[in-house]
């Protein structure tokens, strides 16, 4: 079983169906999972409690879990100065603590397996420092540096983490940014242009499979730096 | 000694790699002295999982305070077997 957090919307549901399709087992985990077409649970990512209850359940089902898509997350494009508090509580708790919950308390549902593929989702403001992106990536940056360590933290168990940080990839988290907007930041990347949700789906397939079993603590970014 | 004690401390024996390693209650795991590096504690805790599964519950190492130093199940043998018997009557 691969579990993917934010599966109901954006990256989390075509990584979701490119998961499906392939004849994996999936299970979802997000804030709304009315008519996902696969086994989930309703859970904020940002709320322990929660994470727990689906650790719990999963537990209790003795699933089989082989994998973590950490998918989940939320953007913040303003300045930082102009940035609400709650907006910047909201990003950190999201994208970062609630990464990193879905990791302390997934986790171990892998661990006894002694194997296992973790992938957690950065984006490419990071590396580029993006002007108007600062505590998105900020939040994003907390998701590299936890996902560089942990992964030393679970190579005893057999277990890989790394990283996928998109450019602005063809989402609903993109709503609201101009073409001009998306132009500039794609024209910093080695390919100068915007991937599709296929192209992430892409690497998440590699890094799931045995193929990839010499990677863990990187961070791949899509479109390249 | 009860059962599940015996079990546990032969878990810890087991992890810890050490010859003529005698445990007791104050052995300590996650602290100066501990027999065990963190990363055998948490194999240690999947260890347990399988125990209460077999006994019928659902251990929890993961709550807020089980790593914590002063306060955690971990900080000797007695603890971590007082601990694991609570959940066991608790839950079961």
């Amino acid at each position: 079983m691969i579990i993917v957090t934010g599966a109901s919307r954006g990256l989390g549901r075509d990584i979701c169906h490119r998961l499906v399709t392939a004849g994996h087992e999936v299970f979802g985990v997000a804030r709304s999972v009315d008519g996902l077409p696969f086994p989930a649970m309703s859970c904020d990512v940002g709320d322990y409690e929660q994470v727990k209850a689906v650790a719990r359940q999963l537990k209790a089902d003795k699933a089989s879990v082989t994998g973590l898509i950490n998918a989940a997350g939320v953007a913040a494009m303003n300045l930082a100065v102009t940035t609400p508090r709650d907006t910047t509580e909201r990003v950190i708790r999201i994208n970062m603590m609630g990464t990193i919950t879905c990791c302390q308390l997934l986790a171990p549902l892998m661990m006894r397996h002694k194997s296992g593929s973790i992938i957690n989702f950065s984006t490419i403001a990071v590396a580029l420092g993006l002007k108007g992106e600062s505590i998105y990536a900020g939040s994003k940056a907390g998701v590299e540096g936890f996902s560089r360590a942990f992964a030393r933290e679970m190579a005893d168990f057999g277990i890989r983490v790394n990283c996928i940080a998109p450019g602005p990839i063809d989402t609903a988290l993109l709503r609201g940014i101009t073409s001009q907007q998306i132009e500039k930041i794609v024209s910093q990347q080695i390919f100068p242009h915007q991937f599709t949700p296929a192209a992430v789906s892409d690497i998440v397939d590699l890094l799931l499979d045995r193929r990839s079993s010499a990677l863990s603590g990187q961070v791949f970014h899509v479109g390249g730096v | 000694m009860s059962n599940v004690k015996q079990q546990i401390y032969a878990e810890i024996v087991e992890l810890a790699e050490t010859e003529n390693l005698a445990i007791n209650d104050d052995t300590p795991l996650l602290s100066d002295g501990s027999v065990l590096d963190s990363m055998k504690v948490v194999s240690l805790c999947i260890a347990l999982e399988d125990i209460a599964a077999d006994l019928g519950f659902d251990f929890d190492w993961t709550s807020d305070a089980a790593m914590s130093r002063s306060r955690s199940m971990f900080r000797n043998a007695g603890s971590l077997v007082d601990e694991f018997i609570n959940q066991m009557n608790t839950k079961k």
